[in-house]
């Protein structure tokens, strides 16, 4: 295997598997914000800016597994 | 780059095309710099200040329109920058952190929004400011000196007691926050920025009309959360400087 | 993509020029306008709950007044209606002791006159009977 045939497959290894944990993250906590929300309805807006910044944080991670792979598409140091 | 030529070879009459790490560079002495992201910036400083001078050239205690708009931005940056500094602290750092989220949120929409393929450059694409690493590393360095600033000033030398408390085992890992603080930040809004730019080429060059607009709009969306998730952590962490480990 | 070049520090100080502008023009000056109008509002409702206030005391008072004022009539009339109620039992008494006076001298006077007109009657029954014996026996007889 040549290098860059590696780096197709190692950059998207980086984004499919760096996916998975933001994804079972976001749906907890969009899980229990929508259980909070049920309960408490009237907090439902500060619930809900709440719950968006969490959520871009947890995109955040998959974004790093996403730079990497464009790291190891575009700017491959080894290639 | 090879792999993107490959790639681009199979789109030779296609309406987009991908490019990532193409620059306009400009010469200034023995230095390089990126003239894209330097022109988009203007645009993006222009438009600012255009809009807060219109604002508060004829200040009135009943607002006018834009007068009005302007101070609802304000008063939305003044509420972010108390909630994460408090109540005592927040006056003086209100410029930099809104100054952070009004600068990536115009750069961020105004790339999403204007049509900048219509310009064409000698090379590179004009596009948001915030999708090139140098800006987005500058803004988060700038962030660390603002804390570290924040720290110093207001504990002096006893600032540096907070990388030993509680304990000095945890003090590589201190010393290491220093260092992931900067960098996920601004990994995190050159990634967003960058990706969602990618995704639209992407849908794009497969289906020219009409099918990007949801990924468009939802750009539009996750822009506009980065750039309120970078103005609340550079608060979050001059808050963390000014108060200390532990004090919650 | 990684390229780093002279981008990063002109990028970091034209953020802090831009800051330092829009501090100048935006923030500073905005912020006093914001503060200046919390302040008028805060002045506005100030004055205006004090006038509030004011009202409510000055209704407060008037009301006391009012209370004090029929307090005072109704304490007037009662008194009145004291005076007007002995008044009229005074003079209840006073005509009905008039009354029983004159009742009273009235009875006394007609008994008077009956006992005067008994005895003229007496006189002239002892008169008329002596003139029918005169008249009858005689004048020399009756002696």
């Amino acid at each position: 295997m040549d290098i860059n045939s590696a780096s197709v497959i190692a950059a998207a290894l980086a984004i499919g598997l760096a996916a998975i944990g933001p994804g079972i993250g976001q749906g907890n906590a969009s899980g229990q914000a929508v259980a909070g929300i049920a309960r408490q309805p009237e907090a439902e807006g500060k619930i809900r800016g709440t719950l968006l910044l969490t959520l871009a944080f947890m995109e955040s991670l998959t974004i790093y597994g996403l730079v990497v792979a464009l790291v190891l598409l575009f700017a491959n140091p080894f290639a | 780059m090879e792999i993107l030529g490959s790639l681009t070879i199979l789109n030779t009459f296609t309406l987009a095309e991908l490019e990532v790490g193409e620059h306009f560079l400009w010469k200034i002495g023995n230095y390089t710099v990126h003239g894209q992201v330097f022109i988009v910036s203007w645009i993006v400083i222009g438009v600012l200040l255009i809009a807060s001078l219109a604002a508060t050239r004829n200040i009135q205690t009943v607002p006018g329109e834009i007068q009005n708009f302007m101070e609802y931005a304000l008063e939305f940056i003044r509420d972010l920058t108390k909630n994460q500094l408090g109540e005592k602290e927040y006056r003086p750092w209100v410029p930099f952190v809104g100054t952070l989220f009004l600068f990536i949120f115009v750069s961020n929409w105004g790339g999403a929004l204007i049509p900048w393929k219509l310009i064409q450059l000698p090379s590179g694409e004009l596009a948001a400011p915030t999708n090139d690493i140098n800006t987005t590393v500058a803004l988060a360095l700038l962030t660390s000196l603002a804390y570290f600033y924040a720290g110093f000033k207001k504990k002096g030398l006893g600032y540096f007691k907070k990388y030993i408390e509680p304990t000095p085992i945890l003090l590589p890992i201190a010393i290491l926050e220093d260092f992931t603080k900067p960098l996920s930040l601004s990994f995190r809004l050159f990634g967003n920025i960058l990706a969602d730019e990618l995704v639209v080429a992407v849908l794009v060059l497969l289906v020219p009309l009409f099918v990007p607009l949801p990924v468009m709009a939802l750009g539009l969306f996750t822009s506009a959360i980065q750039a309120l998730v970078f103005a609340t952590l550079a608060g979050a962490y001059i808050h963390e400087a000014l108060e200390g480990h532990g004090e919650e | 993509m990684f390229d780093f070049d002279a981008t990063m520090p002109l990028m970091a100080v034209q953020f802090l020029l831009l800051t330092a502008i829009l501090n100048a023009v935006f923030y500073k000056p905005l912020t006093k306008a914001l503060d200046e109008r919390d302040a008028y509002i805060r002045n506005n409702q100030a004055t205006a709950k004090e006038s509030l206030a004011k009202a409510e005391s000055l209704v407060k008072e008037y009301e006391a007044q009012i209370a004090a004022a029929r307090k005072e009539s109704q304490s007037i009339v009662e008194k009145a209606q004291a005076e007007a109620r002995e008044i009229t039992a005074q003079k209840t008494a006073e005509a009905q002791k008039q009354v029983q006076t004159q009742k009273e001298q009235a009875a006394q006077e007609i008994q008077q006159q009956k006992e005067t007109a008994l005895a003229t009657l007496e006189q002239q029954v002892d008169s008329l009977s002596r003139q029918i014996l005169e008249k009858i026996l005689g004048p020399e007889l009756v002696k």
